[in-house]
């Protein structure tokens, strides 16, 4: 009975409700060492198995107590135990086995600056093909030559007589040319022109004093004035009655402002007149 | 091997350095490209453009 006893725990393990230290379940039957025999599957094996600790080392046995297990020996059972771990060890650099390759690698320093070169080299044609794109695409918005051909008036100044007026058109506007005389010179500079609703003296409105080119609408709601009319010897608009002197001046009238003066020069030795 | 190295310790360690030498080659890349496909237009087109032909028609001025 107790034989029967002993055999019924052998069969029924004990759960393995405790973890020793090292962290393996307690079972006390199941040898967690042992390993497969090297032996091809164990099939046509001769002579006692290697990894088999011998009987003499010790083992487990039935007695009348239950199972014993005994040792006798304090190295490890095993003949050619080995425990394998992942290996963290790194290569050697000088292993005589790896052949020298240093004659195949690149020169670092040289690759670097080749590099930075490609880079620099792509950031320059970018760089400028942006810049190009911009610009072009500013010049686009100016205006062509064609425009630009229209936009200027030349004035054959010699044709004018002095004391007279000549009107042309210049970008869809008239344009006053007056050859002013000595007397008309010295009246629109002799003027107080402190006083003016407009303040504005002679000497600003010409370039030379014989010649006063003017913008031929009136400032005040854009009718073209009359020349050698009005109460000051210069332009009279019909419109409204405003009145402007021998320099363009508003002196009379609802007109708030000076006729307009446009951009002009002369060149060429003072024959021509070129405005715009 | 010393002048690479003094090529890149002068251009390209700073980027500050690396970026302005990029704008101002692209500034002088800019001009030179203008400047080159100008002449190879010119030279390509010899003889058919107005400032070519000016002189057979305009005697005055």
């Amino acid at each position: 009975m107790a034989t029967f006893q002993a055999v019924k725990k052998v069969v029924t393990l004990s759960p393995t409700v405790r973890t020793l230290p090292s962290g393996i379940p307690f079972a006390p039957l199941l040898n967690t060492a042992a390993r497969a025999p090297h032996d091809a599957h164990g099939h046509g094996a001769a002579g006692p198995r290697s990894d088999v600790a011998p009987r003499w080392v010790g083992g487990i046995s039935l007695s009348s107590a239950g199972l014993v297990s005994k040792t006798s020996t304090t190295v490890s059972p095993s003949v050619n135990f080995q425990q394998r771990f992942i290996s963290t060890s790194v290569a050697r650099k000088d292993a005589p086995g790896v052949p020298d390759f240093s004659t195949y690698r690149t020169n670092p320093d040289s690759n670097r600056n080749l590099s930075y070169f490609m880079v620099g080299t792509l950031g320059v044609i970018s760089a400028s093909a942006a810049k190009s794109s911009v610009s072009e695409f500013l010049q686009s918005m100016a205006a062509s030559a064609d425009v630009l051909a229209l936009a200027k008036v030349e004035v054959e100044l010699s044709s004018i007589p002095e004391g007279k007026n000549v009107i042309i058109k210049w970008r869809g506007k008239p344009v006053f040319i007056r050859h002013r005389t000595a007397a008309e010179i010295e009246e629109a500079r002799a003027s107080n022109w402190q006083a003016f609703r407009d303040p504005q003296s002679d000497e600003e409105r010409v370039k030379k004093p014989e010649w006063l080119v003017m913008l031929g609408v009136c400032t005040h709601l854009g009718c073209v004035p009359i020349g050698e009319a009005g109460d000051y010897g210069g332009w009279f608009c019909p419109c409204h009655g405003s009145h402007y002197d021998i320099s363009g001046r508003a002196r009379k009238g609802p007109a708030p402002l000076n006729l307009e003066i446009p951009q002009y020069e002369f060149s060429e030795v003072e024959e021509k007149l070129v405005i715009g | 091997m010393s002048f690479s190295n003094a090529i890149y310790n002068t251009v390209f360690k700073r980027n500050s350095v690396f970026v302005g030498a990029i704008f101002v080659s692209a500034f002088a890349f800019g001009i030179g490209f203008d400047v080159g496909v100008t002449k190879f237009y010119d030279s390509w087109n010899k003889g058919k453009q107005w400032k070519d032909i000016r002189d057979k028609y305009v005697t005055a001025d």
